[in-house]
Order: C-alpha cells, then structure tokens, then sequence
C-alpha cells in the first residue's frame, strides 16, 4: 500500500519534472519561428511597395536572413564544431565563386 | 538507459562525436546540393537580368496565395522538426514520434497544396510550349524556371517526407533508438529543403507584385 503511494508520488514528480523540460525544448525553436513569420511577412508586404530594383533586393536580403537563423538557430550552425561550420561554408564560397564568374562574363558583355 | 545502449555504434566512442559525424556528413552533401540548386539560380538570375520586364509580367501569374501558405506550412514544419531533434538528444521517445509525425503531416499538406497550385497554372496553360497565352515569349523562361525549381523542390520534399515516415516507423518499433544519431541527418536535410524554398519563394511569388 504505502509501497504504492509512494511509487505513485514518484511517478508524478517524474511528470512534473518532464513537463516544464518538454516546454523548454519548444521555447527557443518557437522564438525563432516566430521572427521568420515576422521577415515572411515583411518579405510579402514589400513585394507589394513600388521600390523597382530595389523589390528583388529587398525580398533577396530578407530571405538571405532567413535562411541564415535557420541555419544558426535550428540547424545548429552556431553551436557546430569548426568542421561543420566550414564544410557548410564551403558551400556558400563556392557558390559565391559560381555567381561572380558567372556575372563577370554577362555583366562586362558590350552588345 | 537500454534505448542509449543501443544507439552507441561502432567506431564511435560517444554519441555526442557519433552525431557530429552523421552532421558532417548530411553537411558534406548539401553543400554539393547547393551547387545543384546555386546553378538553377544563376541561370535564373543570368536571363532576369536579360529579361527584367518579361519576368514581371510572368510573375504576375504565380499564384501568390499558395505560395505564401505553402512558406509558412514549411517554416511550421521546420520548428517541429527542430523540436523532435531536441526531444529525440534528450531521449523523450513520444514527444519526438509526435514532432515527427505532424512534420511529415505538414510536407503532405505542402505537397496536397503544390498539387492544387499545379492544376490553377495548368488550367491558365502556365506552361512554356505551343498556346503559351502570355507575351512576350522570354515570359515563357519563367515558367520554364517555375516549372523546374518547383518540380524539384517537390522532389526533394518528396524524399524527405519519406524519410521522416520511415524513421517515425523504425522508432516507433524501437528497431532503432531515438537517442541515436538518426535524427541528426535527416533534421539538416529538412531544414535545407526548407531553405531553399525560402530562395524560390521570392523569386518566382514575389517578382512582378509592385
């Protein structure tokens, strides 16, 4: 009997305990989430103003943003060891590389 | 503490270099996957700067509101994913089949969504060929470009919901532990999928609004 109660009072604290842990592992993903929607919306809202070159600019740097808190935040970039930080570095400097060779040629073109 | 025994492999000494591992590697991959991806936008890029006028107009077409809903279904489905990846290090077993399970419901939902998207362009003939109804034609190089990025975006989603079901199966027959380094790669990969659409959704929704 007591051996129950006493099993039961165990379970429960082990609840209370998992509970507050389960909220916590929602809590920091969440904040993120929640300032991507913030830039989408910015992002749409943007589009909409009458900017000219400055639309495609406007809705490239906030996408650039949000892609670099996912990376950070939920791909956990930030807290990565050096070699993953460089291996996906490595990535963006090449595609980096693609791009300015690539507008090298059809920007510098006199037709 | 038997699920952590389990998910220890060979030649690892501790799971926390066994993740990193699984990391490094998905990481080495997505960055040939950006490549794959950076030379559809550079091409993008090389004719929108040819074709500035004609993109605007095409532009005009790309059914915005299914685009929207579809960015937000995925960033959802990215913080769902991120909270099964935190349950599964920290060995809570139900919280993770529960993340993993409405990730892989939010991929369907973008795909059900793509699919109603696909039948609104194909009744307006959205695509490039014979009776393409807008002008000039460079418009018909955006929807090429429509056509393809979605189309293997979608490929890629498809991949990954697959993934995320097979996974969801193997944990929930506790064929493999969710303390392993499973959810490590495939939390990368779906945040990846995730980003690159966040490149393609201003690029063909956006162009042409103003």
């Amino acid at each position: 009997m007591s051996d129950d109660a006493q099993s039961s009072r165990r379970e429960a604290a082990r609840r209370r305990d998992r509970e507050p842990q389960a909220w916590w592992l929602w809590k920091g993903p969440a904040v993120v989430w929640l300032v991507l929607l913030v830039l989408f919306g910015l992002s749409l809202g943007t589009a909409y103003l009458p900017l000219g070159n400055g639309n495609v600019a406007a809705n490239l740097a906030i996408a650039a943003v949000m892609i670099a808190l996912l990376a950070a935040f939920l791909m956990d970039l930030r807290s990565a060891q050096a070699i993953i930080r460089i291996t996906a570095g490595a990535g963006l400097f090449w595609l980096i590389l693609m791009f300015s060779l690539t507008f090298n040629d059809y920007l510098s073109r006199h037709y | 503490m038997s699920d952590t025994a389990g998910a220890l492999q060979h030649p690892w000494s501790t799971l926390r270099l066994q993740r990193e591992g699984v990391g490094l590697g998905m990481w080495i991959f997505l960055a040939s996957e950006v490549l794959f991806f950076g030379g559809l936008f550079a091409s993008y890029a090389v004719y929108r700067s040819f074709n500035e006028d004609a993109f605007r107009v095409a532009g005009e077409h790309a059914e915005i509101v299914y685009g929207s809903i579809n960015t937000v279904v995925l960033l959802t489905s990215s913080l769902t994913m991120t909270v099964a990846l935190r349950a599964a290090t920290a060995n809570m077993r139900d919280l993770t089949l529960v993340c993993l399970g409405i990730t892989a419901a939010l991929g369907a939902a973008f795909l059900l969504c793509k699919g109603l998207e696909y039948r609104e362009d194909l009744k307006e003939h959205l695509f490039p060929g014979p009776h393409f109804p807008l002008s000039p034609p460079a418009t018909q190089l955006f929807w090429g470009f429509y056509w393809i990025m979605t189309g293997i975006h979608a490929v890629h989603l498809c991949g990954g919901i697959a993934a995320v079901l097979t996974v969801f199966v193997l944990f929930k027959r506790r064929v493999i532990p969710v303390q392993g380094s499973t959810m490590e790669g495939l939390a990368i990969y779906w945040h990846f999928v995730d980003s690159v659409w966040l490149v393609l959704y201003p690029l063909l929704y956006l162009a042409g609004r103003s």
